[in-house]
């Protein structure tokens, strides 16, 4: 897929965290990015936007990412999700994958995963 | 030198090291990493002051997050706000001038960063499996330690001024 097509929602209630996410996305070449601050509004923008992958946090109000995974995941089985979480524990992480979350990157984000893991969730 | 060697030395300049008996595992860990994600995203240029055990605090504004599990605790800090605006500036490598939406989001979300790494580190110690609740933010408020243990306050100087984190494990 040509890079000016992909399109990224990114989920998460700090507005720093979408910045650098986003900076780090547009540094990559990426230019189509949504920003969200909830999982619900993930949820209605996933519906209406389908962008190629979908980054979300966990700990949000209104919804949390793990159930806007889920909800996501039962819209549309195909969804490319990677959590993007400060709280990588064990039971969160064993959670995401449950849901459908293709991958989890524990913040601060590294530079170098977040562009491996988005070439493999792509690839 | 690597940041846990640097944070051991500077709490060994305060009366951690002396008040350590008093303080449970669990404080100490979140204190240690504190000190640690303090040097590694904020400022290498830290000082501890006397870190007191209190029953009760008094701050101006409420920037929070609780722990959620077992243990369960609540963490929050406080400071002038000229010095939560330069906090949130240091942190966030951005220009932030005033106490406005995006000071208060920044300090939310190292308190949010900390917080998670904590845990993380409890998970992989395999010591417990605990979760954070959304951080919150309010006006004045009056912190009361539960009737299980006491709220540790830990002032922490930068450059730019002193900031109070406080850490109190919660009755469950």
């Amino acid at each position: 897929m040509d890079m000016k097509d992909a399109k990224f929602l990114i989920c998460d209630d700090s507005i720093l965290a979408r910045k650098n996410l986003s900076a780090l996305l547009r540094s990559f070449g990426y230019e189509n990015i949504i920003e969200v601050s909830n999982g619900q509004d993930a949820v209605n923008v996933y519906m209406h936007e389908h962008p190629t992958v979908a980054l979300l946090d966990i700990v949000m109000p209104v919804k949390d990412g793990i159930t806007a995974t889920k909800e996501i995941m039962a819209y549309d089985p195909k969804a490319k999700i990677i959590i993007v979480s400060s709280v990588g524990t064990q039971t969160n992480l064993r959670e995401a994958i449950k849901a459908g979350a293709k991958d989890f990157i524990q913040k601060p984000i590294d530079q170098t995963l977040l562009e491996q893991v988005l070439e493999h969730v792509m690839g | 030198m690597e940041t846990k060697e640097q944070a051991i030395e500077v709490l060994n300049r305060s009366n951690y090291q002396t008040l350590s008996s008093d303080l449970s595992d669990f404080n100490k860990e979140y204190i240690e990493l504190l000190i640690q994600d303090l040097l590694m995203y904020v400022s290498d240029d830290i000082s501890v002051g006397e870190i007191e055990l209190v029953e009760n605090y008094s701050a101006n504004k409420e920037l929070s997050q609780e722990i959620v599990g077992v243990p369960a605790a609540y963490s929050a800090m406080d400071a002038p706000e000229e010095t939560l605006v330069s906090f949130s500036e240091a942190y966030s490598k951005m220009e932030i001038k005033e106490y406005d939406v995006l000071a208060k989001e920044c300090l939310l979300d190292f308190l949010n960063l900390h917080n998670g790494l904590f845990v993380v580190r409890l998970s992989k110690l395999n010591i417990c499996e605990l979760t954070l609740s959304v951080p919150k933010q309010n006006g004045a408020f009056l912190m009361t330690s539960p009737a299980t243990g006491k709220i540790t306050v830990i002032p922490v100087t930068f450059p730019f001024g002193t900031i109070r984190f406080l850490l109190c494990e919660l009755e469950v």
